[in-house]
């Protein structure tokens, strides 16, 4: 089953991310591909994340396709202008990529090149609407296209986002845009996630929440300074801290696998986006103990 | 006002290294708020070259150094001076500097400054941008904030996922331009629009370079 019809279903999806490295050496994403094979329902190619230049996430999605992997192509308005996009949206759908996320993109500023001129000729919510025009057959000029699209496209939320409500006016926008289902900033928090989705539920759209896995209480911390939009409690700081340094992996580890159970048993939403970041080999584990394999 | 700075002297040596004698134009607009082209720059300048060993023949503040008539009927007064001098230095913008290249067909003419851009003046020598000369104003539809000038990304319907406790990812000093918005729209009782409408991609035809304007109206004949 695809993705798409996945979540159409209403069974629980789950979705992974598979980093394109820097560099044409592609064996430990290869690997990584394996691991995931069989087990989640797509994987989130990365366009160029946090900025720093990689291999290009059309071309990654079409290796994830060739190993038995349904991609998830990552697009940001970062790096192309809307002929650039378009063009690439076109070229990717012929390729077989289905699922499109439509972002803006980190800043350049926040990248290893600094000095590129950052591009934004649209951004997200224009983004979703030049793909909701390339699947009825119209480019953003309304020119006619020799054949549409077929994407399923979706967008990025941040539950956590603080002040909470421009965020939200904004999601409305995305979803109006086109977007059909969402995956969002890591969640930490279930109940106000909760809250969140009590909101979202107004909509017709698919929430997956994002996860990051916690790996000890410093970085928990870290994530709290540094990381718009994350909000790690007190409550599982202290749970990290007391599991002491050699049990804070398996600690964040359980308390991922635990959170995801709690969404998929209280149907609290449709899915979870896992993010491993640099710990993509303990994704089967903890889908393990969730209960999910 | 189009705001500038100083250039480094060093980078200014190395391009100046070939020639003596020089003739200053300042300009007593938006280069003398900035303090990069007024009377105590011009005397400061004329110091610093006569201590590398050139000759300052002289020098004006011009009134508007990007008015390319203006400053030429200006300049008739100093012609001697002018004559006297290998090029021209411009203590002004870019604007003000390629208005002397127009003047002044036979002299090179190098630039003291180098222009940052349109900003406004907060404090004494404070300034910030405000504005991007997009060409295609919509201020009437964001509470009066420029998101395509404020908002390091451009952003049009809403602020993105690196605003955290409403600075920007970019850079912690920057408040989020979106969130001033909303802060704006709310309190003008404008929400409403904030929420209802998505705006479109900018159409950049409008900045399309070079631009040109005549603003004239033609005389009937």
């Amino acid at each position: 089953m695809s993705f798409k019809d996945i979540l159409n279903s209403g069974k629980f999806a789950v979705t992974a991310e598979a980093g394109p490295p820097k560099g044409t050496d592609i064996k430990d994403m290869l690997h990584h591909m394996e691991l995931l094979k069989g087990k989640v329902d797509a994987v989130n190619v990365t366009d160029n994340q946090s900025a720093v230049m990689r291999i290009c996430s059309m071309a990654v999605s079409k290796i994830a396709m060739e190993h038995g992997l349904e991609p998830i192509f990552q697009m940001t308005c970062r790096d192309r202008n809307r002929i650039g996009l378009q063009s690439d949206l076109l070229g990717a759908n012929i390729l077989g990529i289905k699922n499109v996320l439509c972002m803006t993109g980190d800043h350049v500023s926040a990248g290893d090149h600094k000095g590129a001129k950052p591009v934004y000729d649209v951004e997200s919510v224009q983004l979703l609407k030049i793909v909701d025009g390339l699947n009825n057959g119209k480019d953003m000029s309304g020119n006619e296209l020799k054949g549409s699209t077929d994407f399923f496209q979706g967008a990025v939320v941040t539950p956590e986002a603080n002040p909470i409500e421009p965020q939200l006016i904004k999601f409305e926008k995305k979803i109006r845009a086109g977007a059909k289902f969402f995956q969002t900033q890591a969640i930490y928090d279930i109940e106000k996630f909760r809250d969140f989705m009590k909101h979202a539920r107004k909509f017709q759209v698919k929430i997956l929440a994002g996860f990051v896995v916690l790996k000890s209480a410093g970085m928990a911390n870290f994530l709290n300074n540094n990381v718009p939009g994350i909000r790690v409690p007190q409550a599982l700081i202290d749970e990290l801290k007391a599991a002491g340094k050699e049990k804070a992996l398996d600690t964040g580890m359980n308390i991922t696998a635990r959170h995801i159970k709690q969404l998929k048993e209280e149907k609290i939403c449709d899915g979870v986006h896992i993010m491993a970041i640099g710990m993509e080999d303990k994704v089967p584990e903890i889908m393990e103990r969730a209960g999910l394999l | 006002m189009i705001i500038t700075k100083k250039r480094d002297f060093k980078e200014l040596r190395e391009n100046i290294k070939n020639y003596k004698s020089f003739f200053l134009i300042g300009c007593s607009e938006c280069a003398t708020l900035c303090g990069t082209g007024g009377e105590p720059e011009l005397k400061a300048m004329k110091e610093t070259l006569e201590a590398e060993g050139k000759i300052v023949t002289g020098g004006i503040v011009a009134k508007t150094g990007c008015q390319v008539l203006g400053t030429k009927t200006e300049l008739k007064k100093n012609k001697d001076e002018v004559d006297k001098a290998e090029c021209i230095l411009t203590m002004s913008c870019g604007a003000g500097a390629q208005a002397a290249v127009e003047i002044f067909e036979d002299k090179p003419v190098f630039s003291a400054n180098d222009s940052m851009f349109l900003g406004n003046m907060t404090r004494y020598r404070m300034f910030d941008e405000r504005c991007s000369l997009c060409g295609n104003c919509i201020l009437d539809k964001t509470g009066g904030i420029c998101p395509v000038t404020a908002c390091p990304k451009g952003i049009l319907n809403g602020p993105c996922g690196g605003c955290k406790d409403g600075h920007c990812e970019v850079s912690p000093d920057i408040k989020c331009a979106w969130v001033r918005i909303y802060e704006r729209m709310k309190k003008l009782d404008k929400l409403q629009e904030f929420c209802d409408v998505t705006l479109e991609a900018k159409d950049w035809s409008a900045s399309q370079k070079p631009r040109a304007l005549t603003a004239r109206e033609e005389k009937k004949k």
